[in-house]
């Protein structure tokens, strides 16, 4: 029998398959009428087209667990449709439809190595490192002391994304990013 | 794992503290006779979806409404108490399975007289932190429920938590609940004479146009552990001396208020844990 759990096993990070579908909770909370039965609201979202369902479930009620995992592959190239990744042990290669992985796809270089998610055997996502560490390709140029917050400019990496950046940052510098907010961390020496 | 103990917030703590001098200044002004009654009770409650914690042979009270019923019946005609209430199984943002709740009861009064009080008690709370008074708007459940409200209670209070209760933001008095969920409170033709309070999106306070009759009560306690014994929980014991003691009790009129949420609802806190020492 599947794995499943129930309504007091719920946490954010959760894979939960719903209508053959993988979900991972992104919110959930205890609410409980003072007359009435306990529920749990929870956020869900799709791990494949990335749309978020709203769902209850009264105390006890079970989901259960998407068959998810993960395997460290090579990032070798995309064509029009897909990107592909290559197993470096059993050198089997597949394919992952780039509508899916938009905003991942920034991240990936040729040859470097990410965990490919998969449903039921299925390639569906990657799962980036959470921080990445690289080369600025082109800003704007910085303005000198200018410190201040609040105030950014796009910057291209190397590797192709795109994020904003305070305007001290220089371009060439190397720069650490949170993938999972596209967001700048700090420069790094 | 069990979760670190939060910090305690001391902004939230004096807040809690002059919410409590605020509520007992009411209730001084008005005659309440301030009533403890004990922790440890010999029955958990009527309702079917309270859960309580099993203490030594009794119940750490869920509300200490039985024992205050006696002392209506013993003669006395306005008592609150300000003390602390346990609901197994309750945990979360906006639920701690310790909390406090002010109760009060008032003999000679009806659920017009207890609607005006409750708003003038929580205003007078929310002066206290210098706060503007709420103003209240009344909702009907049924308005709020829309046609084709489901009669099953789990679905019922399914379509409560997923499409009214987010409504609920401001403050709000929700009168006109269904008879099957009078608990305590007097039923009048379909509906059970009772209302609700929703302070910040909380649910507040609930109040009871007080059932008087015994006997109504035993039937509405046979219910309840029917609906328990299906759920796979054991029946409630009941406590033969609040049921006698109802059948004295003149007409009266009470209100429980949850004061972790009212302290919650004027502060902003977006956790019970902020404004509880834990």
């Amino acid at each position: 029998m599947a794995q499943s759990y129930e309504t007091s096993d719920f946490r954010n990070g959760l894979k939960v398959e719903i209508d053959d579908q993988p979900y991972e909770m992104i919110y959930f909370q205890f609410v409980k009428p003072g007359k009435g039965t306990a529920f749990t609201r929870t956020k869900l979202k799709n791990m494949i087209t990335g749309s978020v369902l709203e769902r209850t479930y009264r105390t006890g009620e079970r989901l259960d667990a998407a068959e998810i995992e993960e395997a460290e592959m090579q990032y070798l190239y995309a064509d029009g449709e897909s990107h592909h990744f290559m197993n470096t042990e059993s050198f089997e290669q597949i394919a992952i439809p780039s509508g899916g992985i938009e905003t991942e796809a920034a991240y990936l270089t040729e040859n470097i190595m990410v965990n490919v998610v998969f449903f039921k055997g299925k390639p569906i996502t990657v799962a980036l490192p959470n921080f990445i560490e690289d080369e600025i390709t082109y800003c704007e140029p910085g303005v000198k002391g200018n410190t201040a917050t609040g105030s950014t400019k796009a910057a291209t990496l190397k590797c192709g994304a795109t994020v904003q950046v305070p305007l001290f940052v220089e371009n060439g510098e190397r720069i650490r990013v949170d993938t999972r907010e596209n967001k700048y961390v700090s420069r790094v020496k | 794992m069990a979760p670190a103990p939060p910090a305690l917030d001391a902004s939230s703590l004096r807040a809690r503290a002059a919410v409590l001098r605020g509520m007992r200044a009411w209730f001084d002004a008005r005659g309440y006779l301030e009533l403890p009654t004990p922790a440890l009770v010999p029955s958990p409650a009527l309702e079917p979806t309270l859960i309580a914690v099993p203490a030594d042979g009794r119940f750490l009270r869920t509300s200490p409404e039985m024992a205050m019923k006696r002392a209506l019946a013993a003669g006395l005609g306005r008592v609150y108490q300000i003390g602390p209430a346990f609901r197994a199984e309750e945990q979360g943002p906006h639920h701690s399975l310790e909390f406090t709740l002010a109760e009060w009861y008032r003999v000679g009064a009806g659920l017009e007289d207890l609607i005006t009080d409750t708003i003038d008690l929580i205003g007078d709370c929310a002066a206290a932190l210098g706060l503007p008074r709420p103003r209240f708007v009344r909702r009907s459940v049924d308005a709020l429920m829309g046609p084709g409200a489901p009669a099953e209670p789990v679905e019922w209070f399914r379509r409560w938590v997923e499409h009214v209760d987010p409504q609920l933001v401001g403050p709000t008095i929700v009168t006109g609940w269904p008879a099957w969920q009078a608990a305590l409170a007097r039923q009048v033709g379909d509906q059970a004479a009772r209302f609700e309070v929703y302070l910040g999106g909380l649910e507040l306070a609930n109040a009871y146009d007080e059932e008087l009759d015994p006997a109504v009560l035993s039937a509405r306690w046979d219910a309840s552990d029917a609906w328990r014994a299906a759920e796979g929980r054991p029946p409630h014991p009941r406590d033969p001396a609040f049921l006698e003691a109802v059948g004295r009790m003149p007409r009266c009129a009470g209100i429980a208020l949850g004061v972790d949420r009212l302290v919650m609802a004027l502060t902003g806190a977006p956790d019970i844990a902020r404004v509880q020492v834990r």
